[in-house]
């Protein structure tokens, strides 16, 4: 029915038997043009309408402006929200210091994530420094993690005397109290972010580097170009896209994330634009949350429009050629071993101080004591019943942990799979539709979530599926709707990886099915999805990842009945429970990690190699 | 991302826009008809609450119902599940400890979605639970007979009181040992208190944001404490309108500390070996950690013009709840066993033997810092506290009417 009127919409047939005849026959022969209706039109419903949504709640009075104009009606049109955030004297305190704080965050973080970024995949992809594997593995732990656990450390590390209670490690073994800027707030928010996101920057820049053929730059030697040059005419333009987007895309990112400004600023009192939507939506007020998540996306999509801009024209210089193709390894000389120590001694700051400062915290029987004597296992396998730990059971006693384990596996998994068909599918009919205007939407659709900062679309989300809309009911409260944020907001990324997986089976082997009589269900089992599937194994990893860590996206879509870990995690912390947070999120981490090494070790045994078994 | 992917999408939502504006105007302004008063028939409940309670007879269809759900705004009753499931085997109590702000919340959200999950909800924030939740028909007020003449009226009408607490200032008796460190509230606005002072964001607290309000809703007293302690008449701020919201600006400004939990303000105050232990303007009943926790937190007791902020944690059945004879069973519960009297022998630790067989959903709560409603329930051990202090509360139209002005100045001064 969909693609129906679709196509009627789209060449305007007459409708004589010939002219249906045809398109029936056409539409047989196109699958892909039914699939990308089918895909255009779920995903218009999934990100469209929530932003019209939030476009008309916070164009209208809503219940709780009832309490500011007693004689307005709900639901009629307002400029109300729109006056109060951004001319009247509230302005200050939820625009415009939020907004400024999130913005210098934003503008330090990319700095320097991305930075850090840079060098580490330029040393691992283009040099000869020392354990590059190991090195590689490491560098994307951070990003595993969730992005506050670095948070959650850092108190414990550096807190001091302004938020009284046990001390932190710092004061504990050296007896001083760190200063307040270093304790909470700007400072501590941004390196903590920073640690977090250069595997970002770190992952963008790799896979950018290592398409650079190492002959390019040979070429600028025999031209007599010295090494600068070549440096900043070859190797330099290659990478500015790659590295345009790592920056927009981190700093889209921060402007939405949530739990490390929440767990570091509130002591002081810096908020930033994340907390002010959080705070206004707890407050029910609805209208400013609103109006403040579209000012985040206003931003968001002003970044990409820059970028593209600045640096669309360059976007294609083809790199991956059928020719030669070769990456030499830069010497780094007496460099070498210093460059070696100085990324091993960052990684273990980044990756093993955390998890062993949690780890710590999570075997202490009173808070902000570390010595020997002060260790016990009972956070981990006690039944709660000894006064220690105030009748909450240990890790694997509580069912509270274990369910909520469960709920975030399940979350993982399911949002994996169904991102992993979706990002498929989308992948098949843009890439074979290549060219006309369906295509073109759905892969402008499906990278759209991308400009919704996470806890913006949270917000959105938890408006629109408060009631039943159409045939979709109500979802709020279940754990459906944390599947499907996750599901829309993975999008973009699993769209992504589905259409250059597409992109590199070249139609003819589809098409010689088709001359055998294949159908198309079946040439997509055999042919598409077997020569996709590592492309397809990877996009998946990277959503059961992002699932698992995420907090911003759905800390306010869950309620007990849906709590995942970082939901409980969240808690934890913030009933004073350091032992049972740390605890928590070390079997978090570790849960991650095991799943990534699992999901390489299938997509390593299947793919290509069972297509050339069968 | 490709540049003309924007140009297209753009065009695409024009497109979409359009539609959906359309669809938007017809959505607008349905809301469901009232199932309500046939539930409320068939639960006794409201009106229909007239005859005489046949108490067994409720306890037996709430046998048959299996089942209560609760929305508390206090993780204390989760501690109740093994008593419940003892005193009424067959009747599964289930806990979703929310807090103040998000029972309320989803209360609102699902009952709007036409979802029916609560049976019972129990939470404080006065203005908003009469005003939105009862007024608007998404709670019903129950009362158990058998507890009526126990309970004076202020305390069942409109809506029953489960327990009542408060909030009050406390200081670290090892730091200040002797007495506390105040006689006046607006000491705490002095340069000697600056960045010492900590409590619960009142946006996401309910009890706090009473606690709040309480103060300004009494300007007059407020500001004659201040001459008391000034010996001259306070100056407000440009643009604070009287001596409560002035007391509010000040307390901002002289650095105060901004925590998400109770818990963790509790440890600030009340942790043993502290240089600099804080102030904490928190939940009276927190003074049970000193026990369970080895805190040493003591109460301002004698503070001008009022040490103790009251406030009320309702408790009532939700609308359509789909087990109305269990919520029923459940508010008695929580209420104390009928055989509780003054003369009543309890002895610590509460929550265990035969005090708990007693008090029942009251054992979590028996301490200095909280009452029950019932007027023969006799004193926790230490509760003579309770009546020594002034008290204040707040009123629950005061806190509706001005609720949105309160959280507004909040905003606006507690930005740095």
């Amino acid at each position: 029915m969909t693609s129906n009127s679709f196509l009627s919409e789209e060449r305007s047939p007459i409708f004589s038997r010939s002219n249906l005849t045809y398109f029936l026959y056409k539409l047989v022969n196109r699958p892909h043009l039914i699939l990308g209706a089918i895909c255009l039109f779920v995903l218009s419903f999934l990100v469209l309408t929530p932003l019209l949504e939030i476009i008309r709640d916070s164009l209208s009075i809503q219940s709780y402006d009832i309490a500011y104009l007693p004689d307005a009606k709900i639901g009629e049109f307002s400029l109300f929200h729109f006056e109060r955030v951004f001319t009247g004297p509230l302005s200050k305190a939820l625009l415009i210091n939020p907004l400024l704080n999130s913005i210098a965050i934003g503008i330090c973080v990319t700095l320097i994530g991305v930075s850090i970024g840079t060098v580490f995949a330029w040393l691992i992809v283009r040099t000869n420094i020392r354990f590059k594997g190991f090195f590689g593995a490491l560098a994307v732990v951070p990003y595993m993690m969730p992005s506050w656990v670095l948070a959650l450390a850092w108190l414990s590390l550096f807190k001091n005397d302004r938020i009284g209670g046990a001390e932190g490690m710092f004061t504990y073994f050296f007896g001083i109290q760190p200063p307040n800027w270093i304790s909470y707030g700007f400072f501590p928010i941004v390196i903590c972010l920073s640690l977090h996101y250069y595997a970002y920057g770190y992952l963008l820049m790799s896979g950018a580097l290592a398409s650079v053929d190492s002959e390019l730059e040979d070429a600028g030697a025999i031209c007599g170009m010295n090494r600068r040059q070549r440096m900043w005419r070859i190797t330099v333009p290659l990478l500015l896209p790659a590295l345009g987007s790592a920056i927009v895309l981190t700093f889209i990112r921060i402007l939405g994330t949530f739990g490390t400004p929440a767990l570091l600023g509130l002591p002081v009192r810096f908020y930033t634009f994340s907390t002010q939507i959080y705070a206004s939506l707890n407050a029910s007020n609805n209208g400013d949350a609103y109006v403040l998540a579209l000012v985040l996306i206003v931003t968001a999509i002003t970044c990409i429009w820059i970028n593209n801009r600045v640096l669309g024209v360059r976007k294609s210089f083809v790199t991956l050629t059928g020719k030669g193709f070769r990456s030499r390894e830069i010497d780094l000389g007496t460099w070498r071993w210093i460059a070696t120590i100085g990324v091993g001694l960052f990684l273990s700051a980044t990756v093993f101080l955390p998890l062993v400062i949690l780890l710590w915290e999570s075997l202490i029987i009173v808070p902000g004591e570390y010595s020997l004597s002060n260790i016990t296992l009972e956070y981990w396998i006690g039944d709660g019943s000894i006064d220690v730990v105030y009748g909450e059971p240990g890790v694997f006693q509580s069912d509270n942990i274990l369910s909520s384990l469960w709920n975030s596996i399940r979350l993982g998994l399911s949002a994996a799979v169904f991102n992993g068909i979706i990002g498929l599918l989308v992948g098949y009919a843009v890439v074979r539709g290549r060219g006309t205007h369906l295509s073109k939407w759905l892969e402008g659709i499906a990278f759209a979530p991308y400009i919704f900062p996470s806890i913006a679309f949270g917000a959105i989300y938890i408006g629109m599926f408060s009631t039943s809309w159409g045939p979709v009911p109500a979802l709020y409260g279940t754990f459906t709707i944390l599947v499907l944020i996750t599901i829309v907001k993975n999008l973009p990324f699993t769209s992504r990886t589905g259409i250059a997986a597409m992109l590199q089976i070249d139609n003819s082997i589809e098409e010689t099915a088709r001359v055998q009589g294949i159908g198309w269900f079946k040439r997509m089992v055999r042919i598409v999805i077997p020569l996709s599937f590592s492309g397809l194994v990877s996009g998946m990893l990277l959503t059961f990842i992002t699932a698992m860590r995420e907090l911003s996206l759905i800390i306010l879509l869950i309620s007990p009945s849906n709590m995942v870990l970082t939901g409980l995690l969240f808690n934890y912390n913030e009933q004073d429970m350091a032992q049972h947070a740390g605890a928590v999120t070390l079997l978090l981490t570790f849960i991650i990690i095991s799943g990534s090494i699992i999901a390489r070790m299938i997509s390593g045994g299947f793919g290509l190699s069972a297509l050339k078994n069968s | 991302m490709k540049k003309n992917d924007f140009s297209s999408l753009s065009r695409f939502l024009a497109v979409f826009v359009s539609l959906a504006f359309f669809g938007f105007s017809l959505a607008i302004a349905a809301s469901p008809p009232p199932e309500m008063d046939s539930w409320l028939k068939q639960a006794k409940l409201g009106p229909y609450d007239t005859t005489q309670e046949n108490w067994e007879e409720i306890v037996k269809k709430a046998t048959e119902e299996g089942e209560v759900v609760v929305y508390s705004s206090s993780g204390r009753i989760q501690s109740l599940v093994k008593q419940f499931s003892k005193v009424y085997p067959g009747i599964k109590l289930t806990v979703h400890d929310l807090g103040s702000t998000k029972s309320v919340e989803k209360t609102k959200r699902e009952q709007a979605a036409g979802i029916y999950n609560a049976d019972v909800v129990t939470t404080g924030n006065s203005g908003q639970v009469i005003h939105e939740m009862l007024n608007k028909n998404l709670l019903v007020n129950y009362v158990p007979h058998h507890f009526k003449d126990r309970i004076p009226e202020a305390y069942r009408e409109p809506l029953l009181v489960r327990v009542n607490e408060a909030v009050v200032f406390f200081y670290n008796s090892e730091k200040y040992p002797g007495s506390a460190p105040v006689t006046n509230i607006w000491e705490f606005t002095e340069p000697k208190f600056k960045g010492v002072v900590g409590m619960k964001d009142p946006m996401s607290s309910g009890s706090t944001l009473m606690a709040v309000m309480t103060l300004i809703q009494y300007p007059d007293e407020m500001a004659a404490a201040y001459k008391r302690y000034k010996g001259e008449d306070i100056k407000l701020s440009a643009g604070v309108p009287d001596a409560g919201y002035e007391f509010w600006a000040r307390m901002l400004k002289n650095d105060l500390v901004i925590f998400k939990s109770g818990s963790k303000l509790a440890a600030a105050s009340g942790k043993k070996g502290q240089n600099k232990p804080l102030i904490g303007f928190t939940n009276m009943t927190y003074i049970a950690r000193n026990e369970s926790k080895g805190f040493v937190n003591a109460i301002v007791k004698d503070l001008d013009p009022v040490s103790k902020l009251l406030y009320p944690t309702f408790t009532a059945i939700a609308r359509q709840a789909p087990h109305p004879n269990a919520a029923k069973v459940f508010t008695a519960f929580s209420l104390g066993s009928p055989g509780l009297n003054k003369n009543s022998k309890l002895s610590k630790p509460y929550t265990k033997g035969e005090s708990l067989d007693l008090l029942l959903g009251l054992a979590p709560y028996f301490d200095e810092g909280t009452r029950s409603p019932r007027n023969d329930v006799p004193s926790p051990m230490g509760g003579e506290i309770w009546d020594e202090m002034k008290a204040w509360d707040v009123d629950a139209d005061f806190m509706w009417k001005e609720g949105a002005k309160i959280r507004d100045f909040w905003i606006q001064h507690s930005s740095m």
